[in-house]
């Protein structure tokens, strides 16, 4: 037997073998948002990869299950070392300048103009960054006054006319603190959540955090502003909000809205599925109103969740059917109706499953006068979830000293605005 | 000459050499390389995945900044008060074990479990102990009328600083005491006995005896506890995150916070680089006193 041409077939047979081999791996997919952890989604995303993969032999999506304070750190450490999830949903503006993003135009503008128009341009604006598109809005959350009807009822109050305007509220808040039970909680821990809301407080009452470019930060500089933010973090000292105000986010805020030692929580639709989550018993007890305000037409904050590519992502196309898939009418309904994520398309406002929700109708109305969140600066991310909230600490533990902190706070964020 | 001199010393010594070799490389691997690459990414401006060289700016701009200084300050009052207490509780701990004649063992490995848990569960834990609301220690305290309506343990500075300073004690006493319990158990009981004979009382035969012969281990343990408390992270970044108002944050959450959370990696490495300056002195004292020790042999 001839050596050289048996060496030459097993080297064939060899290398064929290794390119099946290779040619039957599937593209993995890495899917990271801060919200994969949270209970009431868990049956979405389980059934939407399934689905996906069902349909897609050839792609495995891998959710990464990170906790919400740990995401964008992970994200960042991910992305400077290039190995980022592929699909991410991150503070899109602070991503983007920061290259940790790819932008989507190639694959938007190829997909046909049917589909395009089921997102507005306004939305679309809150995804893109220098004329870029650098995500697809997936859902998103307006923040509105949540009551519990029970404790409103039985303080007197009537939850069918909730207050319209912070002195109002301020006077239901007093009827609703006691002892061991407050109003609502200020909120104060180190997400960005703290500056969410101290922002519909600004904007209830007329005030601006900052000007219309984004160069200059106005907390102190705006007097109506300054009110706002007295008057909201003056409930913690006046025992109108629930006690530790600096180590309270969503989860503290949740969790004592569930057990009843909280009467009010300022939040968006999703916090009635958390609090249902953590107490059966919640389920039907709460009525929304608009974020009471001393000015006509404040308006109030809708978060945007978009879906993104990040820019280490090795099969981008991959990724971009897994976006479009999750951005199917089927998902933003299962998703509004069992996680009370709201949806951005605009052809579902008269879909029969959104309207039979009167609760989800109400969010939907209360947002048709929102600002879209993240605020546009590629620094934001850091603003909004460390400065702004160590001012906010720190006027929660030296009320005397809230000007001077806000002051400091301006003088700070003007120079970091114009450091980019 | 020489070069034939060295020659002839690398040939004796070269299967040495060898042998040592893996090591080293892995050493440089993991420490020379990445402190390395640490000095050189603090020489830089860094924004996302844009880069820029910009010399050492930003260690004038931290030594500069307020923060630092004060995380500096935060993080010498953790490690003092820490250290301290590890010290006066793990020696009171060994002398106790020491004295003891049963149960020895068992009291051993449960005064050594917080050891035993990982930080950040340990961390985890307390932070859940430590819940103003529905946390076991302020249901405790307010059922011993010690405070009458819930503490936010971790809600105001002061407090907040002395809870993860009980919370690093709780972890960090079980290894000062298995050090002193070492040390007790090499001290030979003819001197104890010599002093008895001399009529010492327990606190006479403690600081004749014990205490000059736990001393220099004292010393020791002391550096060495400094080096490790410092540098310390896991316990601050889980329950405090460096809050309230910065009031826990000492120098590795300050690194931490500016790296990951502002996405200021060049101010976070020169951070890092001047913590490593700070953990190298104490490493040099501890280094003299271990040459110190060889040279009086004990």
């Amino acid at each position: 037997m001839q050596v050289r041409p048996f060496l030459r077939m097993l080297a064939s047979i060899a290398a064929l073998g290794a390119a099946s081999a290779f040619a039957q791996q599937p593209i993995v997919l890495q899917w990271q948002t801060a919200n994969l952890t949270e209970s009431q989604y868990e049956p979405i995303w389980k059934k939407t990869i399934a689905e996906f993969e069902a349909a897609n032999p050839g792609i495995r999506v891998e959710p990464v299950l990170v906790a919400r304070k740990d995401h964008w750190t992970k994200f960042v450490a991910a992305s400077q070392a290039k190995k980022a999830p592929c699909i991410v949903s991150v503070d899109l503006t602070t991503a983007a300048y920061n290259g940790y993003l790819m932008p989507l135009d190639k694959y938007w503008n190829a997909e046909p103009a049917s589909w395009r128009h089921a997102w507005s341009d306004d939305m679309l604006k809150a995804s893109r960054w220098k004329g870029q598109l650098y995500g697809l809005p997936i859902w998103g959350g307006t923040y509105a006054e949540i009551y519990n009807r029970d404790l409103l009822t039985k303080a007197g109050l009537d939850p069918a006319n909730p207050p319209k305007t912070i002195d109002e509220y301020m006077r239901w808040s007093k009827k609703l603190s006691g002892a061991d039970h407050w109003a609502t909680a200020v909120l104060g821990g180190r997400t960005d959540t703290t500056t969410r809301v101290l922002l519909t407080w600004i904007w209830a009452n007329g005030g601006e955090a900052f000007n219309a470019d984004m160069t200059e930060a106005t907390f102190a500089k705006d007097p109506k502003s300054l009110a706002a933010i007295r008057m909201y973090l003056g409930m913690a000292r006046e025992g109108l909000a629930a006690p530790a105000p600096t180590t309270t986010n969503y989860l503290e805020q949740t969790n004592l809205y569930a057990q009843g030692k909280i009467a009010t929580m300022r939040n968006a639709y999703w916090a009635i599925a958390k609090v249902v989550g953590d107490n059966p018993a919640m389920k039907g007890k709460s009525v929304v109103g608009p974020i009471p305000a001393n000015v006509p037409n404040a308006p109030t904050l809708a978060t945007v969740t978009a879906s993104s590519i990040s820019s280490s992502c090795a099969n981008p196309d991959a990724a971009w059917k897994f976006i479009k898939f999750d951005a199917e009418k089927k998902w933003a309904i299962e998703r509004a109706r069992v996680a009370n994520w709201m949806p951005l398309r605009n052809d579902l406002a008269d879909d029969p499953a959104i309207k039979a929700d009167p609760l989800l109708e109400q969010f939907v109305r209360i947002g048709q006068n929102a600002r879209s969140y993240p605020l546009p600066h590629p620094l934001w991310a850091d603003i909004a979830a460390n400065d702004i909230v160590d001012a906010v600490q720190k006027a929660l533990l030296a009320p005397e000293k809230t000007e001077a902190i806000f002051r400091d706070l301006d003088t700070r964020l003007t120079k970091k605005l114009r450091d980019i | 000459m020489a070069r034939a001199a060295a020659r002839s010393h690398f040939r004796r010594r070269r299967h040495g050499y060898l042998f040592v070799a893996p090591v080293l490389l892995f050493l440089a691997a993991v420490i020379v390389v990445p402190l390395g690459w640490a000095f050189w990414t603090s020489l830089h401006r860094i924004r996302g995945i844009r880069v820029s060289f910009v010399g050492l700016a930003n260690y004038g701009q931290m030594l500069a900044d307020d923060a630092f200084w004060h995380s500096l300050g935060v993080s010498l009052a953790f490690t003092g008060a820490s250290v301290a207490l590890h010290l006066g509780l793990g020696l009171a701990l060994a002398l106790l074990l020491n004295e003891l004649r049963f149960a020895r063992t068992a009291l051993r490995i449960a005064f050594l479990t917080p050891w035993m848990v990982a930080p950040a569960v340990g961390a985890t834990i307390w932070l859940w102990l430590l819940e103003p609301q529905f946390g076991v220690v302020n249901w405790l305290l307010q059922a011993a009328h010690v405070v009458s309506s819930p503490v936010a343990w971790l809600g105001e500075p002061a407090t907040a600083l002395a809870s993860v300073i009980v919370v690093d004690v709780w972890r960090g006493v079980p290894f000062v005491m298995l050090l002193m319990l070492a040390g007790l158990q090499t001290i030979p009981a003819e001197q104890y006995e010599a002093a008895a004979m001399d009529g010492a009382g327990a606190w006479q035969r403690f600081r004749f005896v014990t205490w000059p012969n736990l001393r220099y281990l004292t010393v020791v343990a002391t550096t060495l506890d400094i080096i490790n408390t410092i540098r310390h992270y896991d316990i601050i970044g889980v329950m405090t995150g460096g809050g309230p108002a910065g009031g826990t944050e000492v120098l590795p959450v300050l690194l931490y916070n500016l790296a990951f959370r502002s996405n200021r990696f060049g101010e976070a490495s020169a951070t890092g680089v001047l913590l490593l300056v700070l953990v190298l002195a104490f490493a040099v004292v501890y280094v003299k006193l271990a040459k110190l020790d060889r040279a009086g042999g004990g």
